[in-house]
């Protein structure tokens, strides 16, 4: 962590041992000032400077595990400064087998004791501090490059999730049947294209991330259902089941449409008879439980481009939730059956 | 009297085909149909000049349907596919009308019947394969029935004439397509041409081994063997890696 407070990590070795070096250099000088042999103040300094070094080793893998937080900030003052008193400690006895003859020496040595306590541990903690200041802000760093992705993620899928409501094949479908009733039946023509304008501003307008009760999307619903209606209502049945206790709760907007649109036309160019498609919303647990139903024909793989998967439902699941296991879906006989879970947070 | 069929499977939608043409007199509908079966039928039973026809409909598209007949009528497609997508169909048909459609557009249509027709047949028959998109399955005719075979499971296609014999497991079925345009139809990933007259699917593959000289010989996992020619080694290599 130490290594990258500086632009290049891989000069941090060198300048770590530069500061090692300088340590060594200042503290003989001192010494020396001080009347100490020259030989005596080299072997001095060398272990001080060793100490030293080994001091920010070993605060630098510290504080790369574990950054203290709250109540635990005193371990960045007593974690230095025990280390430079057990260090300054170690250096004296160091010190006194090499040069027990040595009286004069051995006396600065004890008078000196709590002043050289003081300057290793200041170092330390200057050290200690360093250390944690790069941590949090690598920290910081890598959370604003998560959030980033997840904005990237989100937005795509917004994207895609806009995309797939205003499939031009609806789209020009629907107005191709207005186009035929605007002579034979104008009026039904206008109320096609009134459903058409409030489901397109429903779809437009809505913000994704916000949460609705069941009854309320069940409405945008039966305005997509009565465009369809138009289109295929010789052949087409949608049946609701929905239990009372379930319309109260709530989900993510524009969730069930897309399901239910694909639903339809698997239906609708799946078979040749007529299709019956049932939506049946329970509460299970903690869970709004959404079931949608609807005839296929096992022997028939769908020619391509004619449906989308359900892959970016559970994507956009996935990004609402963090799960991948809310919608699951399963063939039965001649039955397509897909659930989906809303977990109820409120 | 020119006589039509209109195949969608949208009332709406074939109503307006209705009513467009209703201003053509020397032209009569025969029959409505609402989707690929029924829209075959009419077409044997009828034998019409022109016909509308729907891309997405049940069970088979309008794509499909017009394979399966042996001499398909001047076609126009009615279609609310982009633009992208009817361009890969364009050279099928006579014209194509993006839903919704204009009346000056449809008479425009109309007209290019009227002046065209002698030459239509012919080139919309032959061109009938060039779609863009790689197909996952292949509609077929048995006796009366019409099978709809996914090509993952096909095990290969030989060649025969103008036609095409499909191996799946120990069945085998006739379409009438050329190895040309199969092999323009199918995902070069998954099938090989490795002969003049064998398309084979790669992932039923169980050995390969050589067989007289510069030739070698496929064992698929039905049992059968496929002979492939020394161009077709090549590529057979190239797509698998070795």
């Amino acid at each position: 962590m130490f290594a990258k407070a500086f632009a290049n990590p891989y000069k941090s070795i060198w300048i770590t041992q530069g500061a090692g070096v300088i340590w060594l250099f200042a503290t003989f000088l001192i010494l020396n000032f001080y009347g100490i042999e020259e030989v005596t103040a080299l072997v001095d300094a060398s272990v001080f400077a060793c100490f030293f070094l080994l001091g920010i080793g070993m605060l630098d893998k510290v504080f790369s595990f574990y950054i203290p937080k709250g109540s635990n900030n005193w371990l960045l003052l007593i974690l230095p400064l025990f280390y430079s008193l057990a260090a300054v400690y170690m250096h004296q006895y160091v010190m006194k087998m090499i040069f027990s003859q040595d009286v004069t020496y051995l006396s600065f040595l004890q008078n000196h004791f709590f002043l050289r306590w003081a300057f290793l541990g200041l170092a330390e903690v200057m050290v200690a501090l360093i250390a944690i200041v790069m941590s949090k802000l690598e920290q910081q760093e890598e959370s604003q490059k998560r959030i980033a992705i997840m904005n990237e993620l989100s937005r795509e899928a917004e994207l895609t999730q806009l995309r797939q409501q205003l499939q031009p094949h609806f789209l020009f479908n629907s107005l191709n049947s207005i186009s035929a009733l605007v002579v034979s039946h104008p009026l039904k023509a206008r109320e096609m294209v009134l459903q058409l304008s409030d489901f397109l501003r429903g779809t437009i307008k809505k913000d994704h991330h916000k949460w609705i009760s069941l009854e309320e999307e069940m409405t945008y619903l039966k305005m997509y259902l009565d465009i369809e209606q138009v289109r295929f209502g010789h052949r087409l049945e949608v049946v609701f089941e929905v239990k009372d206790e379930a319309k109260s709760l709530s989900l993510p907007q524009l969730l069930i449409q897309p399901l239910l649109e694909n639903a339809i036309k698997h239906g609708l160019y799946g078979i040749i008879e007529d299709v019956k498609i049932i939506l049946s919303a329970s509460k299970e647990q903690n869970y709004l439980s959404i079931k949608i139903e609807n005839p296929f024909d096992p022997e028939v793989v769908a020619p391509k481009g004619t449906g989308f998967g359900l892959s970016s439902i559970n994507r956009r699941l996935f990004l609402l939730f963090g799960r991948k296991d809310l919608l699951s879906s399963k063939a039965e006989l001649s039955t397509f059956k897909i659930t989906l879970k809303i977990p109820q947070t409120r | 009297m020119i006589k039509t069929i209109i195949i969608d499977d949208e009332p709406l939608a074939a109503e307006i085909v209705k009513e467009y043409l209703a201003d053509f007199s020397q032209f009569t509908i025969v029959c409505v149909c609402s989707d690929g079966f029924q829209g075959l039928k009419a077409i044997q039973e009828h034998e019409p000049d022109l016909i509308f026809l729907d891309v997405q409909m049940p069970k088979i598209t309008g794509f499909e349907m017009l394979e399966l007949l042996e001499e398909p009528p001047a076609v126009i497609f009615t279609t609310a596919f982009d633009e992208f997508a009817v361009q890969a169909f364009n050279a099928m048909a006579l014209d194509y009308l993006l839903k919704p459609f204009s009346k000056a557009r449809f008479t425009q249509a109309i007209e290019k019947f009227l002046t065209q027709k002698e030459t239509v047949k012919s080139s919309a028959a032959l061109k009938l394969n060039e779609l863009a998109e790689k197909r996952n399955r292949m509609v077929v005719r048995v006796k009366n029935e019409i099978k709809i075979i996914p090509t993952h499971e096909v095990s290969f296609f030989e060649a025969d004439d103008d036609y095409i014999t499909i191996h799946k497991g120990p069945d085998k079925y006739l379409k009438k397509m050329t190895m040309k345009s199969l092999e323009e139809a199918l995902d070069p990933m998954k099938f090989v041409r490795v002969h003049r007259s064998f398309m084979i699917n790669l992932n039923e593959i169980t050995n390969i081994e050589p067989y007289e000289r510069e030739n070698y010989l496929v064992k698929m996992r039905d049992g059968k063997q496929v002979p492939v020619s020394k161009s077709g080694y090549a590529r057979l290599r190239q797509v698998l890696g070795i």
